[in-house]
């Protein structure tokens, strides 16, 4: 935790931060998978966690190697991810599915570091499958945003994810 | 229903009729003749390590907990309220002194015994035989070296019988080393659209869809060779593997270069290491056949009716049937207990990228699978067929190993035996009418010296 509480970012971080969230969630949308790996830091990380249901008086240790992930990527990962989608054999997605994300909640928050913000916001993201169905996706994400030059790069986003059983046949889509 | 059933499927042609994976009257019977009277996992015994740790799952669709007792031993216990019928346990997993219902407060110990009723003496007059009362108790659970397994049938064949020769591969992954083996990570769990039988035919015999389904993953993650199979399905060393059937309907894909289970790796040099260092351990307690050939190849084993376990890619999975045309997946990494932290880590990691929430292999098949349930629910679909006719009549028996055995990763030779095997269930009244065979058994000495 923080010794003291920093002061809050500047308005034009707070915009320049928000609109980079909302940039990359049209990029996303779009399919434009390269113009968002360019978003990325180059030491990113990006992950999200699995759990599981637990009584809160529970009181299990940790599991010995930890929960596993859904996604615990870097961004030769990520990249990896991309080429996968890009090479043009994953049936799943062709004909291209409807996606929508929407980002909410944004909250940016001052770091230690003069260079960086914290930021929460809320991803609500809408498929509509080639199968004909419609799933909802909602997630919470903690991200680390950079100013580099004259960009804002991700440099790290943790994510949590609201289902506890996964309502979709796949995840060929990301937060 | 058994004149019915006989029509559905033809095991020496290989023809399915497509109401099987669509029909809720078919559906019902399954409930009742498959996962009532089969031997169902429950859990590893390295998921609830101390007293008092339970793992809540499913056998078909009855709700379940497994609770670790204070001697060690397991019970299972239907998760439902002997007074109302309210679910007793909303937790995936965890550890407790007691389970209590939300409705009217009754509390069940660890052993199933009911320990707590409000209000006992003042409404009930003292007049309530709580031994009557205490959890339903699932009428078998055995365990076969960490794996657990519940069964409803009290006239079932022991768990050992039940699994007959799908033990010699088996302990290709739960026995090849001192330590045994561990689940690790927790429950990757994804409803599809999908009737429960088509991802259990897909991983027990489909190596066809592998190149083609997966063209896309193969092309991002691909290290080594893997019987030859390449993107595009453009090639196939029909040599390299083995398609393993006849063994009371469990079912084995097998490489036989002792490394392709981590062709999936991008980085598979520490895993290897382990093998190599490990490799005269596992021949002398195995075998030459499972140590040097098996052991760390590619393969895929399926315990009818509903778990795949797949050394090598290293994911362990149970499909829970919600319904005809709706599945809950469950999937965990498999470990040994002897690979160093290091080796364990990756495994967890490189599951969870190749067949988790995410996997890039996995993501390729739920929609093919969901596809598969939807052409089958039509007016017209519906008396349809679908056909797994590959390399029919090319099986036999194989120096060193138990069962007909078809040449190969892509056959279709192991689906055929899984879908007799679902036949014969289907049309026996009971168990006493389920056939057993373990085609060309191994002895003992012969499978040792192998």
């Amino acid at each position: 935790m923080l010794d003291r509480p920093l002061a809050p970012p500047p308005v034009e971080v707070i915009v320049a931060v928000t609109q980079a969230l909302h940039r990359e969630a049209r990029l996303l949308d779009n399919e434009d998978l390269d113009g968002w790996l360019a978003m990325l830091g180059k030491d990113v990380s990006y992950r999200l966690e699995l759990k599981s249901r637990r009584f809160r008086a529970d009181r299990s240790p940790p599991l010995p190697l930890g929960p596993g992930v859904i996604f615990n990527e870097d961004l030769g990962r990520l990249k990896m991810r991309v080429d996968r989608l890009k090479s043009g054999f994953v049936w799943a997605e062709d004909p291209p599915n409807y996606i929508r994300r929407a980002v909410s909640n944004v909250e940016v928050l001052a770091n230690q570091a003069d260079n960086e913000v914290r930021v929460h916001s809320v991803l609500v993201m809408h498929r509509n499958r080639i199968d004909g169905t419609t799933r909802l996706l909602t997630a919470g994400r903690t991200d680390r945003w950079r100013s580099e030059g004259s960009c804002w790069l991700l440099a790290s986003r943790d994510i949590v994810l609201d289902h506890s059983v996964m309502p979709d046949s796949n995840l060929n889509a990301f937060f | 229903m058994n004149d019915n059933i006989a029509d559905l499927v033809d095991s020496r042609t290989g023809r399915q009729s497509r109401s099987i994976y669509a029909s809720e009257d078919i559906y019902r019977q399954e409930l009742e003749r498959i996962f009532g009277r089969c031997w169902l996992f429950l859990v590893h015994t390295s998921q609830i390590p101390k007293p008092g740790d339970y793992f809540r799952t499913f056998m078909g669709e009855d709700d379940v907990i497994v609770i670790r007792q204070k001697d060690g031993s397991i019970k299972a216990f239907l998760n439902s309220c002997t007074h109302r019928g309210n679910r007793i346990c909303r937790a995936d997993r965890g550890n407790a002194r007691a389970f209590t219902c939300n409705y009217h407060g009754w509390s069940f110990s660890p052993d199933g015994a009911l320990a707590g009723v409000p209000l006992e003496s003042e409404a009930y007059f003292g007049e309530l035989d709580r031994t009557k009362f205490g959890l339903i108790p699932v009428t078998k659970v055995a365990e076969y070296k960490g794996l657990v397994f519940g069964c409803w049938d009290a006239n079932s064949p022991s768990l050992d019988d039940y699994l007959g020769d799908a033990k010699f591969f088996l302990d290709v992954w739960l026995d090849a080393m001192p330590g045994g083996s561990a689940l690790l990570g927790e429950t990757q769990k994804m409803v599809l659209g999908t009737n429960w039988k088509l991802p259990v035919e897909n991983v027990c015999g489909d190596g066809y869809h592998l190149g083609w389904a997966h063209a896309g993953a193969m092309a991002a993650v691909q290290s080594m060779d893997l019987t030859g199979l390449s993107v595009g399905n453009s090639g196939v060393d029909l040599d390299g593997g083995l398609s393993v059937a006849g063994m009371n309907g469990h079912m084995v894909l097998s490489a036989l270069d002792g490394v392709s289970g981590y062709a999936f790796y991008p980085d598979p040099k520490p895993i290897l290491e382990y093998l190599e260092a490990n490799r005269q351990t596992v021949i002398d307690r195995l075998g030459e056949v499972r140590g040097r050939q098996v052991w760390g190849a590619q393969v895929n084993i399926t315990i009818f009716p509903n778990l795949q376990l797949l050394p090598g890619l290293n994911w362990f999975r149970v499909y829970h049937p919600k319904g005809p045309t709706q599945i809950e997946q469950w999937t965990w990494a498999m470990a040994e207990n002897d690979m160093p932290e290091a080796v364990k880590a990756q495994i967890l990691e490189n599951q969870c990228l190749t067949f988790g929430l995410a996997g890039l292999f996995d993501n390729d098949d739920g929609d093919n699978l969901t596809a598969c349930t939807e052409q089958s629910r039509g007016w017209r679909t519906a008396q349809m067929d679908v056909y797994t006719n590959m390399a029919l009549g090319r099986s036999g028996k194989r120096e060193g190993f138990p069962g007909d055995i078809a040449s190969g990763l892509v056959s279709e030779h192991n689906q055929r035996y899984f879908y007799r095997r679902w036949q014969e269930h289907m049309m026996a009244e009971t168990w006493a009418e389920v056939p057993t065979y373990n085609i060309n058994s191994l002895t003992d000495e012969e499978a040792e010296h192998a």
